[in-house]
């Protein structure tokens, strides 16, 4: 199935940056959607169906944690698969991203560290949906 | 102290310039890249166990370069999208030195990347890394932990 996906991150060159690594880790991909901050990260969630968000911390208007939160508060984006793209080293908030079931990849990454995530993210949602059938 | 800063500050300075800028970085520094002129620079506040602020120059007609293997492209892209660039290096070296540094358990806020001023501190450490035509000068500035500024 070609994912829709969506890439939000400040900084342009990052963003083209992640879109070109994920044309070259063979992931299916339908459209590519932008956003710059969290807050125009909802506006395209909005209007377009989307299948995963990669997702940067530190961003200006309205940062990564606080879109996320956004995006579990509202039922049709709740359980949109995301991963967070970032330089974040600490453990502590990787393991609270990890308990809220966000994927994780660390910058700078491969096209196969980016595969994996995504395989992974979106392999743990499959589980889930017919593990117990409630998601 | 300062040893394990200066290493950290390199290990960090050379994944971001291989593995992001696709460049070779190098210890060594020639006459050539020594007498390089800064061309742009940026710097990161973070606040965590310690805080302060990394600055990044970069120096020699390298920008441009770095910038276009970010990017893949051929062409040098605009100044503006260069800066960014610059901007995203020192975001990957500052979030990849913190907890080289201070341990993978510790939580540090890492502010985005600004036009670079120079703090009043001198620097506790830096690092110069050869980039081919020029170079790059990492200088990292701690406030509020004595502990790390002792040599």
């Amino acid at each position: 199935m070609a994912l829709n996906i969506l890439v939000v991150d400040d900084s342009k060159v990052m963003r083209a940056i992640i879109i070109k690594t994920l044309r070259l880790s063979q992931s299916e991909l339908g459209e590519v959607y932008e956003a710059a901050d969290g807050q125009e990260a909802l506006k395209v969630l909005d209007g377009h169906w989307i299948d995963l968000a990669l997702v940067d911390i530190n961003m200006p208007v309205m940062d990564g944690g606080e879109m996320i939160d956004r995006l579990r508060q509202n039922p049709a984006t709740a359980d949109l698969p995301v991963i967070i793209v970032s330089t974040e080293g600490s453990e502590t908030r990787k393991e609270v991203l990890r308990q809220k079931g966000i994927g994780f990849v660390h910058k700078p990454f491969t096209p196969e560290s980016l595969r994996d995530a995504i395989s992974k993210t979106l392999g743990g949602l499959d589980e889930q949906k017919t593990g117990d059938g409630t998601l | 102290m300062n040893k394990k800063l200066e290493t950290e500050l390199y290990k960090a300075a050379t994944l971001a310039f291989e593995e992001l800028g696709f460049l070779l970085p190098t210890p060594e520094i020639d006459e050539q890249q020594l007498n390089a002129r800064v061309e742009a620079a940026v710097s990161i506040d973070f606040e965590g166990p310690f805080s302060g602020n990394l600055l990044l120059r970069i120096c020699g007609g390298v920008l441009p370069i770095l910038a276009a293997n970010m990017l893949g492209e051929e062409e040098a892209p605009s100044k503006s999208l260069q800066y960014d660039a610059l901007g995203e290096i020192a975001n990957v070296i500052c979030g990849n030195m913190l907890p080289g540094i201070a341990g993978s358990k510790n939580v540090f806020h890492v502010n985005p990347p600004r036009m670079a001023e120079t703090p009043d501190l001198p620097p506790v450490v830096e690092v110069q890394v050869g980039l081919g035509i020029g170079r790059a000068d990492l200088l990292l500035f701690v406030s509020r932990y004595p502990g790390l500024t002792e040599g």
